[in-house]
């Protein structure tokens, strides 16, 4: 038997964009659309957040493209905690599509990077085990821009040279990821091992 | 890429072959036809990779078919401008309001696409939609959906042929090959 269409789903709630007097507005804030009527997409109202590479920046393009919604670096959980119940280690995935209910983290850095970066993200889903979280690789970032027919630009767009970014750039992520590779107790997402 | 495109020699790997194809494709009809027994059915077809898998599955089905296609615009597909929002390039000839309705695809990767037309139809109010595919590559989803018709599970390869190209070349394969790498690394 042939199921009936399900309604539409719904975008749930709003999100306050803030107030734009004030030059206020959330990343990824865009303004309720109904889910079967694609258009207008409010792109060009919301600022673009500061990537951290320009993977990152690219897959933002895509996912605008598609009208999936996404919001930059939104959420982070803590994975380690000192004796005195500091938080030392976090996990900040890249993009948070509410949508979709997932987690997407770019991850197109050196393998010894990636394997630090898979370390803890099964850290998180042991301690967030309802997280779903996706980790694209740069073979999967290759494909993605192969499938696109862009991928001449891949290799500008991954890796050290996608850095973005005045203190970010190729030897400065060089440097940083052998420290960041050299411990497992860092600050957080945010560390240059884990911005790609 | 090479300016020179060489339909046989480009190919890697032969992933699904021409017999194949066919006893697939007559499975999955006759599957559709038990599922939609004493129904009418609209096929829409996503141009243009889907339109051998259509032209295949719709004389399998044996139940009263109607056909429509839509194409849709890909991230980076038509120029190097990176910016834009995907757009219908070709709509539905005819309202499929209260009509069972099939999405004919060739290939689901991402998802990306497919999540978009499926919220676009749905605003047009079938009666029922459901998807099938020839070729479900589950490795590069982004997008979860639910899938009802697959024809083959496919390894995370690039692959073409059987209406899949790459650059708009190698559709008339008859068969869906692995393009060997260097064919789209050398000269990029």
């Amino acid at each position: 038997m042939i199921a009936p269409v399900p309604a539409p789903a719904t975008r749930g709630d709003p999100v306050d964009p803030g107030d734009p007097a004030e030059g206020v507005v959330q990343p990824g804030a865009w303004p309720l659309v109904a889910a079967d009527e694609p258009e207008p997409w409010p792109r060009a109202d919301r600022p673009e957040p500061s990537f951290a590479h320009a993977s990152e920046a690219e897959m933002a393009r895509i996912l605008d493209f598609y009208r999936v919604r996404w919001e930059y670096e939104p959420h982070t959980f803590p994975i380690l905690w000192n004796l005195d119940g500091a938080v030392v280690e976090s996990f900040a995935p890249d993009f948070w599509l509410p949508d979709l209910g997932l987690y997407l983290e770019m991850t197109t850095l050196r393998q010894k990077l990636v394997r630090k970066k898979n370390r803890k993200l099964r850290r998180v889903l042991e301690l967030y085990p309802d997280l779903r979280v996706k980790l694209f690789y740069a073979r999967d970032f290759r494909a993605l821009m192969l499938k696109f027919g862009r991928l001449a630009l891949v290799e500008e767009l991954s890796g050290a040279s996608g850095h973005l970014g005045p203190d970010r750039g190729p030897e400065a992520a060089d440097a940083l990821s052998s420290v960041a590779a050299a411990s497992d107790m860092t600050a957080g997402d945010d560390t240059p091992g884990d911005i790609a | 890429m090479t300016d020179r495109i060489d339909l046989e020699a480009d190919i890697g790997e032969v992933l699904v072959t021409e017999d194949q194809i066919r006893t697939k494709v007559a499975e999955l009809g006759a599957r559709i036809g038990a599922d939609y027994a004493d129904r009418r059915l609209t096929l829409v077809s996503v141009l243009k990779g889907s339109l051998p898998f259509m032209a295949d599955l719709m004389r399998t089905i044996p139940v009263p078919v109607r056909i429509d296609l839509m194409e849709v615009s890909s991230y980076g597909g038509s120029s190097t401008e990176s910016s834009g929002l995907v757009r219908i390039l070709k709509d539905l000839s005819a309202s499929i309001e209260g009509e069972d309705v099939l999405i004919v695809e060739d290939i689901i990767d991402t998802g990306l696409t497919l999540n978009y037309l499926l919220r676009y139809l749905r605003g047009k109010n079938p009666k029922s939609l459901r998807i099938c595919t020839l070729l479900d590559k589950p490795a590069r989803r982004l997008v979860d959906i639910a899938v009802d018709y697959v024809g083959f599970t496919i390894p995370d390869q690039f692959v073409v042929g059987y209406g899949l190209d790459y650059r708009e070349y190698y559709r008339n394969l008859r068969f869906v090959g692995v393009l060997r790498p260097e064919v789209y690394t050398s000269g990029d």
